[in-house]
């Protein structure tokens, strides 16, 4: 995991740069003015949450399909862990909107279809929560969380990639549209990428500290067992 | 395998006609609901939105009552090791689906006669609008009975079921609301890509079901 360590140290370089780009290098866009520089912060947010509820799909098939016992342990823990990690980047990225929100439509909530799907993904993940939280058994804690992960990753995809595109919304063209291009000036579209990246840094470290701390709580549990 | 399934399936017939305890509840549960949104609604006439997002819920709801007490029947009877020991896993998940499956049709025949009644509903497209229930019906009772089997193996907390079940049955709900909806819409111009939808919907669920369930049933 080394290098993992190591990549997910650009967070230092890539998280200041973001925020000197966005406040201070990237122009205004025209009708929405200086209140368009939350899209640098609202639009990585969004993308990191999904991207972290992929990974936690994809972890849980790797843990129940593995069948070396601490390569499991370590698979589930950090299925878990993404999953948290992207409740709480979906949490910050509808947080963010709101405040868009009310500068440009008016109001926080408008029940928008991006806005409706956003939340159904928060309740999904927060089910998934309630139910690891009732399960007692470790090794069925697991099992039982790895499946619903597997369900809630298939699913995620039709809110958040087909509802927007099906019913009309108060939402911005996406990045990928029909046309597949992107309507951004060049300097904002660079900072959107370097914001990006840093975000998905964040969420790495992150991920891998959560990781570094479960696997020391659990060896303090070994000695205290011993 | 598909005596296997028959058994099983007999098997679950045979419970709950002795008992009847998730029908009778479900039953009561989806007519008392229709019988109260009638006497709030006081003969008013409601559009077709409305009146879709109504019928929806109900069913929601009623399905929630009955659909997992297929798995949590055997947990708290603790008949689930022998179950586990008799039959494969896959003869019981098939069983298990074909059992909700039919539930799903008994509430639905059940609720959507006395729902036109009591609410007065005017269906312009009847085949699209049968279409969309028994679609919808099959997509919420195959995502119902993997999530049930979940909940079983949790331990079969009672509200449990509801909260991880809306979430993830949201995609249906929601289509199944605009398939209704438009079905009784005399401007509205119905299309059967809805019900394509919920079809594709319950065959995906159910292929992802088949292939999980072992490792929510199982201890391994």
């Amino acid at each position: 995991m080394k290098w993992f360590d190591r990549i997910t140290h650009s967070i230092h370089i890539l998280m200041p740069l973001a925020i000197i780009m966005a406040f201070l290098w990237a122009p205004p866009a025209d009708i929405l003015g200086e209140s368009s520089r939350i899209l640098y912060f609202h639009v990585p947010l969004a993308w990191v949450a999904v991207f972290a509820f992929a990974v936690s799909g994809v972890l849980s098939i790797l843990y129940l399909s593995s069948k070396n016992e601490t390569k499991r342990d370590t698979f589930d823990a950090y299925a878990h862990h993404s999953a948290v990690l992207g409740l709480l980047f979906t949490l910050m990225a509808v947080i963010t909107g709101s405040i868009w929100a009310r500068i440009s439509w008016g109001s926080f909530w408008n029940w928008d279809p991006r806005e409706t799907s956003i939340v159904i993904v928060l309740l999904i993940y927060l089910a998934y929560l309630s139910l690891r939280a009732v399960i007692p058994e470790p090794n069925r804690k697991g099992r039982i969380g790895a499946a619903y992960l597997i369900i809630a990753m298939s699913v995620v995809p039709f809110f958040v990639f087909l509802v927007p595109r099906i019913y009309e919304s108060l939402h911005p063209d996406t990045i990928i549209n029909a046309e597949r291009t992107v309507h951004l000036a060049p300097q904002m579209r660079a900072t959107l990428i370097v914001s990006v990246c840093a975000f998905t840094a964040l969420y790495g470290r992150l991920l891998f500290l959560q990781g570094r701390v479960s696997s020391l709580a659990q060896r303090i549990e070994e000695i205290y067992d011993e | 395998m598909a005596s296997e399934i028959v058994r099983n399936l007999r098997k679950d017939i045979h419970v709950e006609a002795r008992s009847r305890t998730a029908l009778n509840l479900t039953l009561s549960f989806s007519v008392t609901v229709t019988l109260a949104i009638s006497l709030a609604s006081a003969g008013a006439r409601m559009s077709p939105g409305t009146l879709s997002i109504l019928l929806w819920i109900v069913l929601f709801f009623s399905a929630m009552n009955g659909l997992s007490h297929i798995f949590v029947r055997e947990e708290e009877r603790r008949t689930e090791t022998f179950l586990r020991l008799y039959s494969s896993y896959e003869a019981i998940y098939l069983s298990k689906l074909l059992f909700n499956v039919a539930f799903m049709c008994i509430i639905e025949t059940a609720i959507l006669p006395l729902f036109i009644f009591f609410l007065q509903i005017d269906v312009i497209h009847s085949a699209h609008f049968i279409a969309a229930a028994a679609a919808g019906g099959l997509a919420i009772s195959s995502a119902a009975t993997i999530l049930a089997a979940m909940v079983a193996r949790a331990g079969g907390r009672g509200s449990l079921f509801t909260v991880i079940s809306f979430p993830v049955m949201m995609p249906v709900i929601w289509v199944a609301i605009n398939a209704t909806t438009i079905s009784l819409d005399p401007k509205a111009h119905p299309s059967w890509n809805p019900c394509f939808f919920l079809l594709a919907f319950s065959g995906f669920i159910v292929a992802m079901s088949f292939l999980l369930f072992r490792f929510v049933w199982l201890d391994e």
